[in-house]
């Protein structure tokens, strides 16, 4: 495996790219070559130090890239000596495809990261993993529809210091939920008109590929416990029966759009994907921005906790040395777990009951309304691996994994 | 990018007297990428040579005109790139590619560039005189395919079986005509509602720009366009219309292209870091600004501010089947747009005297409903369109009339309604009489015309009582011609004290499928089996 790290010798500096070779290029016309080098990084803003040995670490993650691609997590790790370079995909093709020349994979649930790992023990090479945090699955929305769900009485709006009676939390009854999706309700029967907006579309909670990310397989999950009488199936016949029961609930959406969060907070998230599933942290993130950049929060967007909860554990799956020491730092540094925060991820410490401390003072100190979750509410429990892996080829119709090459 | 950096280190560290401009990484490294295109991303070319001397990347853009819909970019054996020998795929939508190459597609890296939905573009009086009838002034699908088929509205659509706009547009159409608010399925599309719809078709092109060519310099042809709405904005401001197009964004929804550029072979790790580069620039804000004001659609970043008309909201997204057997069967329907015979339907309606009063009031009803008078979204695709040909036979005891018009306007309807209309009742059944003196007719027109597709509807609320029996029906039938069984089924309407054991045998029998109308209406049941054939 260690033939594909690269260790090299280099400055530590903050990459600012684009800037730097048209300004070189302007100071070699003027200046002699020695002098040049000095200038360019003091110029450029990077700090001189020393040279040191930076460790590019090479990675496979999904939606967790929000925190390794977050400039101050790059600052952090980079004084540490090491940075990250990632390749985006979903964390079931993380878990399906090959891991050769990977330090770590970043899957953004227990269930692909336990395919990865399952399969490293069978063929001898255990690996450690490290869980820096977690986040819940969510349900993300706009104003109108959340309101129109209350209106029908199946979500009810967390009074816990909403802006001016505009909460932004729901609590969905997800049983309701999936009646509705069920009876092959559509927004335009249960009002949406109301609200102000045109919808003729059935009611629904779109998902990333069921085939290829994490929260589609997790909502699945989540879906077929509800279904099945708050409970997960128990052995592969009973689940496989319960998996083509759920299909037409979860297929109805046709062909799904790539990155849920992304469609969702894009400016046509509303037009596109008006319920969307993702994670708690990819919401709070984007209120915390807002807030920094409008002085407020987005009261458009809002988020529906289903009364079934669950919460993600994204782990860290070290395949080498260096990764291993990734692994830890994230889990050990205070800087980096306090910036987790800042991010909007729950803090490994969490129960999962509740919302940590920490993120719940961070919002509030920022004038954003921190969600609850009410100890009423059920804690789902997901499938066991195989079965839920059946579940998913059921219901995705997904193409065969490629063998694992090791 | 490493390399880059450790080159720089050592200039640092050795001092070495070399030229500055070796020691900048990203100059050294010119990388060209053999890019797999759709015609509908020629207008960025003035953006890539700022692209290669920001990133040293050049893109050799390699347009072919069905690169959306077409095979080039499945692997070729061990070469580990396209069929064609691309690096990179840009098109306008993978969803083609998506939907046959599942497999394939997943292991691509994929980033969209750009939006833009396809809507309807309409000549300014056209677009005065749909609105008028409609109640809010804003139009659906659904009013677009009822004025497709009174010939109000001749569109101009690229072939969807070459263009990812083309497709996306019938897909849209085809979504709003099924009405589930779902995302189609077979059962969907097993009946074709969009012969109304495409009867409007009176341009059609293997690509968006040839569309708009043909659009511009054939200005009596059509007066409106379906695709991208980024296609009418530069039309709009081209100056080659001597009237601005109005923009109708469907109030049913509209599909949205993403634009999105592929890396072929995620692996390998040259072709990887100069995709990276790509994405990054296209993603920067800048260039978010500089595609918009280009190719004037909608940037993918949320912090770009959006121009003027780019800012109108797109209405709902439908969703896209993500079956490939229903997309194939859209396609099948809808043919080859320059080769479209509209096809003729066989009514076979009892008047025995059972029929009289209510039920005779039913069918009079059902008639004008398909002649536009139904203003539902489904009465607007199932109704009569331009062209069609209408056999209306009335029958009791044996054939009493048998009248065909070819729809070319409101009188031909007139003529249709005046023959349900007339009383002249029998005062038997004849159910298998009627429907043998069908296939008679059906027989001639298949001989005269093979590519017109007929079907039979035989309407009746009693039990046969007179003429032939079943068994002689069959007998016949099957005596018939192998083209006529083939083409022509049977759609029988059950209603009344119809036998509808024996009506469902006929609809196996000839390969149609029976439909009850006890429970809703002649109307819902004659809606229900249009298209059907």
């Amino acid at each position: 495996m260690s033939a594909n790290r690269t260790v090299s010798e280099e400055p530590r500096l903050v990459v600012n790219r684009p800037e730097r070779s048209r300004l070189r290029r302007t100071l070699a016309l003027t200046l002699p070559v020695p002098v040049v080098g000095l200038v360019l990084l003091l110029a450029t803003g990077h700090l001189l130090m020393p040279l040191d040995r930076v460790v590019t670490i090479e990675a496979k993650m999904a939606s967790k890239r929000d925190f390794f691609e977050d400039p101050e997590v790059q600052r952090i790790l980079m004084e540490h000596g090491f940075r990250v370079h990632i390749t985006n995909m979903g964390s079931r093709d993380i878990a399906n495809q090959d891991v050769q020349g990977y330090d770590v994979v970043f899957p953004s649930g227990q269930p692909a990261a336990d395919l990865i790992t399952n399969k490293r023990a069978k063929a001898g090479n255990p690996v450690l993993t490290y869980r820096p945090f977690v986040s819940p699955i969510v349900l993300g929305t706009y104003r109108a529809y959340a309101e129109t769900l209350k209106d029908a009485g199946v979500a009810e709006p967390q009074r816990n210091g909403g802006v001016g009676g505009r909460p932004l939390y729901y609590t969905l009854n997800m049983a309701k939920f999936l009646t509705l999706t069920a009876d092959g309700r559509r927004w335009k029967n249960i009002g949406i008109k109301n609200h102000g907006v045109e919808n003729g579309n059935k009611i629904l909670a779109q998902t990333s590929n069921i085939c290829q990310a994490n929260s589609g397989g997790t909502y699945l999950g989540l879906v077929a416990f509800v279904r099945h009488g708050n409970d997960a199936p128990n052995g592969t016949r009973e689940a496989e029966d319960l998996a083509q029961e759920i299909k037409p609930l979860l297929v109805e959406q046709g062909l799904p759009a790539s990155e849920m969060a992304e469609t969702y907070l894009s400016p046509n998230g509303k037009s596109i994907s008006p319920i969307a599933v993702f994670y708690e942290h990819q919401y709070l993130a984007h209120q915390i921005r807002h807030q920094k950049a409008k002085g407020g929060p987005d009261t458009d967007r809002v988020l529906l906790y289903p009364d079934t909860r669950f919460v993600t554990e994204p782990q860290l799956v070290a395949l080498t040395k260096d990764g291993e020491r990734l692994g830890r730092l994230v889990t050990r540094n205070h800087e980096l777990q306090a910036r987790a925060v800042e991010l909007g991820f729950r803090p490994r410490d969490a129960t999962a009951d509740g919302m940590s401390d920490q993120l719940a003072k961070f919002l509030t100190d920022r004038r954003i309304q921190a969600p609850v979750t009410s100890a009423d509410d059920t804690k789902a429990v997901l499938p066991s691996l195989t079965v839920l892996e059946r579940m998913i080829q059921i219901v995705g119709d997904c193409p065969e994994p490629q063998k694992d090459p090791k | 990018m490493r390399r880059g950096r450790w080159v720089l280190a050592l200039c640092l560290t050795l001092t070495l007297t070399v030229t500055v401009t070796a020691c900048s990484g990203d100059d050294d490294e010119k990388t060209t990428l053999r890019v797999l295109a759709g015609p509908d991303l020629a207008v960025l070319e003035p953006l890539l040579d700022e692209l290669r001397d920001e990133t040293g990347v050049e893109l050799d853009m390699d347009y072919r005109a069905d690169a959306d819909t077409g095979d080039d970019l499945v692997p070729g054996t061990g070469t580990g790139k396209g069929g064609g020998g691309h690096d990179l795929a840009w098109l306008s939508t993978d969803r083609s590619f998506r939907l046959r190459h599942k497999d394939t597609a997943q292991r691509l890296l994929r980033t969209p560039t750009m939006l833009s939905p396809v809507v309807v573009g309409l000549r300014p009086d056209v677009a005065r005189e749909l609105r008028a009838k409609s109640p809010e002034g804003r139009l659906s699908w659904a009013d677009i395919a009822d004025a497709a088929a009174t010939g109000t509205v001749r569109f101009g659509m690229a072939d969807p079986r070459q263009t990812g706009s083309g497709l996306a547009a019938l897909v849209g159409v085809a979504t709003a005509a099924a009405g589930t608010g779902g995302a189609l399925r077979e059962n969907d599309v097993s009946c074709d509602r969009l012969r109304g719809f495409r009867s409007g078709q009176k341009l059609t092109a293997d690509s968006t720009r040839d569309l708009l060519d043909d659009f511009v310099d054939h200005p009596g042809t059509a007066n409106a366009l379906i695709t991208y709405e980024s296609d009418l904005l530069a039309l709009n401001s081209g100056g080659r219309l001597k009237e601005k197009l109005e923009i109708v964004r469907p109030q049913d929804g509209m599909v949205l292209a993403d634009f999105p550029l592929l890396l072929l072979d995620p692996d390998d790790p040259d072709r990887r870091a100069a995709y990276d580069k790509v994405v990054e620039w296209l993603q920067r804000d800048s260039v978010q600004e500089k595609i918009m004001r280009t190719a004037l659609r909608r940037p993918v970043s949320p912090s770009v501010r959006r121009d003027g008309q780019l800012r109108a909201p797109v209405g709902n997204a439908l969703f896209f089947p993500d079956q490939l057997a229903v997309v194939e069967r859209l396609l099948d329907d809808y043919g080859d747009p320059r080769r479209r015979v509209p096809n003729q339907v066989i009514f076979l309606l009892d008047f025995s005297g059972s029929m009289r009063g209510e039920r005779m009031a039913a069918l009079r009803e059902a008639f004008a409903d398909l002649s536009g008078a139904d203003s539902s979204a489904t009465g607007k695709f199932a109704r009569f369109y331009q062209g069609e040909r209408l056999t209306v036979v009335r029958f009791g005891g044996r054939v009493l009339e048998e009248r065909t018009v070819t729809v070319g306007g409101q009188k031909d309807l007139k003529t249709l309604a005046d023959v349900v209309a007339r009383g002249g009742y029998g005062d038997a059944t004849a159910v298998w009489t009627a429907l043998d003196h069908g296939y008679r007719t059906a027989s001639t027109v298949v001989a005269d015309d093979p590519e017109r597709a007929v079907s039979i509807v035989l309407m009746t609320d009693g039990e046969n009582n007179s003429g032939i029996a079943y068994e002689e029906f069959v007998r016949r039938y099957e005596a018939r011609a192998a083209e006529t069984r083939a083409a022509v089924h049977t759609y029988p309407v059950h209603f009344g004290e119809a036998d509808a054991g024996a009506l469902r045998r006929a609809a196996t029998k000839t390969g149609g499928r029976m439909v009850d109308a006890r429970g809703s209406s002649l109307s819902e049941a004659f809606k229900e089996i249009r298209g059907c054939r």
